[in-house]
């Protein structure tokens, strides 16, 4: 399948500070591309490195083939953008807003008024067209921005943080429509925080310090060698009582790691030490009922990667 | 890179552009309430001539033509008269309480020394902490001196062998509003439509709306266009309003070619919104652009000639002088407003404006595309 995004060597430095470093990837079109990192790791600067709102210092990129430099004028029909802050103008109503994006994508007026239509039945936006968009709640904020960046049809949509700070409920919702609109053979390309989202997207990139240190689907990410080292061994142990459990575990000599997920321990031990010792050397702690083996899941894989590449 | 000359796209920004402005309250407050503000400030409070200067006075004299000194002061308006005083230390006392700004000191033999035609001293205390007024009184106290003296005594006239009456051109009466109002509207033009600009630019980069219309496929010269038109009809709106006020509540009517000064305006709201894009490619915050407008509008108040003629300054702020539009548009404003000067006298102010209104919005469109990708 042909790439929609393609990025190669790109780089972005700013005096000496290298934001971006020399990042390397592809996205194959219709399919929902998770860029994720801490913060201040480069995901914003290399979403507008392909928008064409930071120019690379070094490598080069393309969106559909057109390159991210000297084809940007091109390169502004095949995409939407929707930055992570809510970008709407607060003093313009909702409709307003829509008006403007269609008009500055040269919509004709029976166009404007068909696209129009369209979005804001998609994103369920009619009883809010006549409202500042200032006073909409976050969610629909970001489903009005998410709107008038798809007024032109783009096939390729950069999503920075789109569910940043809005509540689970709209979250979900939001999901709903990125996946309804992959199917409809669009490319999503999305930075964000959230593991469950990362898990959701069909490939995944990490990046950390500006570097693409992991990039695949979540299924090879779990597989990765750095992350599963071979002397050791990843447990899951379920917990009623978490504290006392994690502390008595993190006791253990041959304990790498442990970390809590709600009800349940993940920990890290050296393959020399079996289930069977690790579950006779918990026996004097009560709390806990049973021990399985498992993968690792996203949040480990990047906790370890993180932890690899601080070294 | 950015097609430069490309205006598709300058409709959609005039549509949301206007609508800003339009919804916004403090934005029209400021384009319609700061400037009739200021104009009824500086027209009405800041008057230049000098009348109704509070004044006291000591008399020693006993014979009634120090009365009808008095009654003259009192009559020509520029004195008023709000007490006697027991003595001479008085007077002083009265100037440093601030009671009075004028104290005269009429001598025992005021009216017999007049009637014998032997030179009648009158000891005149003026307030020089209020430098307008010092000067004026002493000139209105002598004149109301000598024409009384003449009224008295024809043969007072040999101790005046050179009767100069000076003729005033253009403003007989000195009225204040003549000199300011016009001066103030290129003031007034300056600061709303330079202010403006830089605050609706500066918040669409720091609120990042800005990247949100660079990524759409409108250029970069439509983008200005569409910035600079609106704010261009609100700074006529304000240009026509100041007019009006000037012509109809200031009574300044204007001598020359309206259409001339319209153009020259024209010329003139691109330097300001030109200066307002300027200041938003380096303000990183609203605050900090309208820091930098009053940096922009503290000497351009003060040292365009608005106040103090540019000619009197020392060299190096007739220097800084020449180099702000302002001066050079205060000159058209008042060459034509109040001289009734043609394009052809007024030639070399009219093109510095026009000039400084190219340079200004070239430089600034020149530096906003370069920081815009």
């Amino acid at each position: 399948m042909k790439a929609a995004i393609a990025l190669d060597g790109l780089t972005k430095q700013y005096g000496q500070r290298t934001v971006v470093d020399d990042v390397t990837f592809a996205v194959p079109s219709g399919s929902i591309f998770g860029l994720l990192g801490p913060n201040g790791s480069g995901k914003s600067t290399t979403i507008k490195m392909l928008c064409g709102l930071v120019l690379p210092t070094s490598g080069s990129g393309s969106i559909d083939g057109l390159d991210i430099v000297a084809q940007s004028a091109a390169i502004r029909w095949h995409i939407g953008y929707m930055a992570q802050s809510n970008t709407m103008y607060e003093d313009l109503t909702a409709d307003e807003n829509l008006e403007f994006y269609a008009r500055a994508y040269r919509l004709g007026p029976a166009e404007r008024r068909d696209r129009k239509e369209t979005l804001v039945n998609l994103m369920g936006l009619g009883p809010f067209l006549d409202v500042r968009s200032g006073l909409l709640s976050g969610g629909w904020q970001r489903r009005l921005a998410l709107a008038c960046a798809l007024l032109h049809d783009p096939p390729i949509v950069f999503l920075d943080e789109p569910t940043a700070g809005i509540d689970p409920v709209a979250r979900r919702d939001l999901w709903d429509l990125f996946f309804r609109l992959a199917e409809a053979g669009k490319t999503f390309f999305v930075t964000t925080h959230y593991m469950d989202e990362a898990e959701r997207c069909s490939e995944v990139g990490y990046i950390y310090n500006g570097k693409l240190i992991a990039c695949g689907t979540s299924v090879a990410l779990r597989r990765l060698a750095s992350v599963n080292r071979p002397d050791t061994t990843r447990y899951a142990i379920d917990a009623e009582e978490i504290m006392p459990t994690f502390a008595a575990v993190r006791a253990l000599p041959y304990v790498r790691d442990a970390t809590i997920f709600g009800h349940e321990l993940h920990v890290v031990v050296e393959s020399t030490a079996s289930a069977e010792r690790l579950a006779s050397d918990l026996r004097g702690h009560a709390g806990w009922q049973a021990i399985r083996c498992v993968d690792p899941s996203l949040e480990d894989v990047f906790v370890t990667l993180t932890r690899e590449s601080e070294k | 890179m950015r097609a430069l000359f490309d205006f598709h796209g300058m409709g959609a920004m005039v549509y949301k552009e206007a609508r800003h402005i339009l919804r916004e309250p403090t934005t029209l407050a400021l384009i319609i309430a700061m400037p009739l503000m200021q104009l009824l400030i500086y027209g009405y409070a800041i008057n230049m001539r000098v009348e109704h200067i509070t004044t006291v006075y000591y008399s020693e004299d006993s014979g009634r033509l120090s009365d009808q000194f008095i009654t003259a002061l009192q009559g020509s308006g520029a004195f008023d008269i709000v007490g006697r005083v027991e003595s001479p230390e008085s007077l002083r006392q009265a100037i440093v309480a601030g009671t009075a700004h004028v104290g005269f000191d009429i001598p025992q033999n005021f009216s017999a020394d007049i009637l014998r035609h032997k030179p009648a001293p009158v000891q005149v205390l003026v307030d020089g902490s209020q430098s307008t007024i010092a000067e004026a009184a002493a000139a209105a106290a002598a004149q109301i001196g000598t024409s009384m003296a003449l009224s008295l005594n024809s043969r007072a006239i040999k101790f005046q062998p050179i009767d100069v009456r000076p003729m005033i051109l253009f403003n007989p009466s000195l009225r204040s509003p003549n000199f300011l109002v016009p001066g103030l509207i290129g003031l007034v033009l300056q600061n709303i439509t330079m202010v403006l600009m830089a605050l609706s630019v500066v918040a669409e980069r720091a609120r990042g709306t800005l990247d949100q219309v660079l990524v759409t496929p409108i250029g970069t010269t439509a983008l200005l266009l569409g910035k600079i038109i609106p704010y261009t009809i609100v700074g006529f709106l304000d240009f026509g309003l100041v007019l009006v006020m000037m012509t109809t509540i200031f009574q300044v009517p204007i001598a020359g070619n309206l259409f001339v000064l319209l153009v020259l305006g024209a010329g003139f709201l691109m330097t300001s919104l030109g200066l307002g894009l300027l200041i938003s490619t380096y303000a990183q915050s609203q605050i900090q652009a309208l820091l930098m407008s009053a940096f922009l509008v503290i000497p351009s108040a003060l040292l365009s000639g608005m106040f103090f003629q540019v000619q009197l300054m020392p060299p190096i702020m007739r220097v800084v002088a020449y180099t702000l539009p302002l001066t050079y548009f205060l000159e058209v404003l008042r060459g034509i407003i109040v001289r009734g000067a043609t394009i052809t006298e007024l030639w070399l102010p009219a093109i510095a404006t026009i000039l400084f209104g190219l340079a200004a919005l070239g430089l600034a469109s020149l530096r906003f595309a370069r920081t815009s990708a």
